[in-house]
């Protein structure tokens, strides 16, 4: 594939609405020998239906689901297969029907969307999302060989069992191409790194400056392990159900507008130039200056041709007609700071080439246009990868129910994860928000999805 | 008839909460399938692409990896070789490899541009410092082939 036909760019559209009603999480750490994988999902989803202020009361929660779905990224982690019909039945939910869905770091969103495809077409009413992955059985460098196991196993693994190296080798070519300065890529890291200080789930929060991450270790030249991603172990659960069954659930539920999946070649290697898919905000002059002046094709190793597809999708879907001015709160997949910029570019923040000026105006930043990884986000939060999609949804939820500081703000929420709330907490729930919008991804871009959560 | 308990036993690691070490020793048996003569070609230093054959489809370029089956048309794909010299599209030093690397830290990666090919292989520098667009030439790994993409690297040409 590489020429679209007239089926290829149909855009989306659900039979009936789909809302979201309720979220939950546990917290994140790098090691969780405490609690096993069953009572980690347990938690979180306990802590969305008892905790988010709904209308039923666990047992009734319970005699309302029709279908469940599961997110886990990857068997190797859990050595557990079949693990998502164990977490099932820990949760009481069999006999009903369930699926695990498997899309690499996309994993989380989209189970979201096989949730969202079960509503829309009348299949289900009610339906949990629940999400997990335990990254602590193995040392870090086999965790890291195992995630580079999604990649090309015959032809990319063994080049380096890392990923944060095939990364590096698109931050290389996108910095070569578009002349962003490492400053600009480290203020990413200090932003979300920042955030997680915030909050009570994090992993890895803390206040630092461009200098110290500059000057922190590399992983691979030219990403430093600041800029990179951590690896989790929790759970993340999100509740869906259609407008009646989300009405006598909560007064509060939230409308999931558009959640659309686009994917590209597993290896980067295998990306080759095609015309660019114009978002709404961009027009065909957008890019006469561009292509064959600093940047001889696209998607090539900068852009994620995935999570444009994903945006063209979602976007139409929803009626958006420019990101930046839509949405009031954003999460992305900032699984490494450089894949940061390529997606502000590949979701129409910024045209190609400009992704730098997003995070340099401001806008990403809290009060600034677009808010962006609030919750701390997959470099300064979390990433147990099977949760990451849905407790990014969850983070976008709070924010548009106006519950960040509920979840993020409560000193005993602090203190049941073993924290201290800091004296200087500061409160990042944006004023009013009516839209957010979330970016899941996989591989070096080989699933993406776009959702986009509005208020009714 | 009784039987008597296991003799091996898990090792644990911490008593509260209890943690145990469950080893895994055992292989997998892969085949590179219809891709393995790729990995042969490299033993006679040979970089062995594939090509569609069929004449209506519009990709004319070399597969690297090779494909066997043309993802534009299905098509069957034929073998040819893919020319020895390059450039370096982008690189990256991997300072911290995961647990399998069979190189060392520091290593060089590279995604290799070469003439008639439409893909960028990902691959390794073997000597010298790598720049963008630098000329570099295949060397192949005959005397003691690890038969994976390794045994496939780049020098400056």
């Amino acid at each position: 594939m590489i020429k679209f036909g007239p089926g290829n760019l149909r855009i989306p559209k659900f039979e009936r609405p789909v809302y979201v009603v309720a979220g939950g999480l546990t917290d994140f750490r790098k090691r969780y020998p405490e609690k096993n994988t069953c009572q980690l999902c347990n938690e979180a989803l306990r802590m969305a239906v008892e905790e988010n202020d709904l209308k039923v009361d666990p047992e009734q929660y319970r005699r309302m689901v029709n279908w469940c779905v599961y997110s886990q990224f990857a068997d190797h982690f859990g050595d557990q297969l079949l693990a998502a019909a164990k977490i099932h039945d820990y949760l009481g939910f069999d006999p009903l029907g369930n699926v695990e869905v498997k899309t690499g770091g996309a994993t989380g969103g989209t189970s979201v969307l096989a949730a969202a495809q079960a509503i829309a077409s009348g299949y289900a009413d009610c339906v949990p999302v629940v999400g997990w992955e335990r990254m602590d059985e193995v040392t870090t460098k086999v965790g890291n060989s195992y995630i580079a196991s999604a990649a090309c196993k015959d032809f990319e693994s063994e080049l380096g069992w890392m990923y944060a190296a095939y990364y590096a080798l698109m931050a290389k070519r996108y910095q070569y191409e578009n002349n962003v300065p490492r400053e600009t890529l480290a203020k990413i890291a200090c932003k979300n790194h920042e955030y997680a200080y915030y909050s009570p789930f994090s992993q890895n929060p803390g206040k630092y400056t461009v200098k110290e991450v500059l000057e922190n270790e590399i992983v691979s030249d030219p990403l430093s392990y600041l800029e990179c991603c951590v690896m989790s172990v929790g759970a993340a659960v999100l509740l869906l159900a259609d407008e009646k069954t989300a009405y006598k659930l909560t007064d509060t539920p939230i409308r999931l507008a558009a959640i659309c999946g686009g994917s590209h070649t597993l290896r980067t290697a295998d990306r080759r130039h095609m015309p660019i898919l114009l978002l709404p905000n961009e027009n065909e002059s957008t890019y006469k200056d561009y292509y064959g002046v600093r940047r001889k094709e696209w998607p090539g190793f900068s852009s994620f041709l995935a999570a444009r597809m994903a945006a063209y999708l979602a976007y139409n879907m929803a009626g958006i007609k420019d990101p930046v001015e839509d949405f009031d709160v954003l999460e992305t997949h900032d699984a490494f700071t450089i894949s940061d910029v390529q997606t502000y570019e590949d979701i129409g923040l910024r045209p190609y080439g400009r992704g730098r000026e997003f995070i340099e105006s401001g806008d990403a930043y809290f009060g600034g246009r677009l808010p962006t990884n609030l919750s701390g986000g997959l470099i300064g939060t979390m990433h147990a990868v099977g949760a990451t999609g849905v407790f990014q949804l969850v983070e976008i939820l709070w924010q548009l129910q106006g519950k960040y500081d509920k979840f993020h703000g409560d000193p005993k929420l602090w203190q049941r994860y073993g924290k201290t709330k800091p004296a200087d907490w500061r409160s990042l729930q944006v004023k009013n928000p009516k839209r957010g919008c979330a970016i899941s991804h996989a591989g070096t871009g080989s699933h993406v999805t776009c959702a986009i959560l509005e208020r009714p | 008839m009784a039987t008597d308990w296991p003799t091996s036993r898990l090792e644990v690691l911490n008593e509260e909460p209890l943690v145990v070490k469950n080893p895994k020793t055992w292989f997998h048996i892969h085949s590179y399938g219809g891709w393995g003569k790729f990995f042969k070609g490299l033993r006679e230093k040979k970089l062995l692409a594939t090509r569609c054959t069929n004449p209506k489809c519009e990709e004319k370029r070399l597969w690297l990896p090779p494909r066997t089956e043309c993802p534009d048309c299905w098509h069957d794909m034929e073998w040819v070789e893919a020319p020895q010299q390059g450039t370096i599209y982008t690189f990256s030093t991997v300072k911290y490899p995961g647990e399998l690397f069979k190189l060392p830290a520091g290593t060089h990666l590279i995604s290799v541009e070469l003439p008639g090919v439409c893909t960028k292989p990902m691959s390794w520098l073997k000597e010298g410092e790598p720049q963008f667009g630098m000329k570099i030439k295949a060397v192949f790994n005959t005397e003691r082939p690890t038969n994976t993409i390794l045994d496939l690297a780049w020098v400056p040409a």
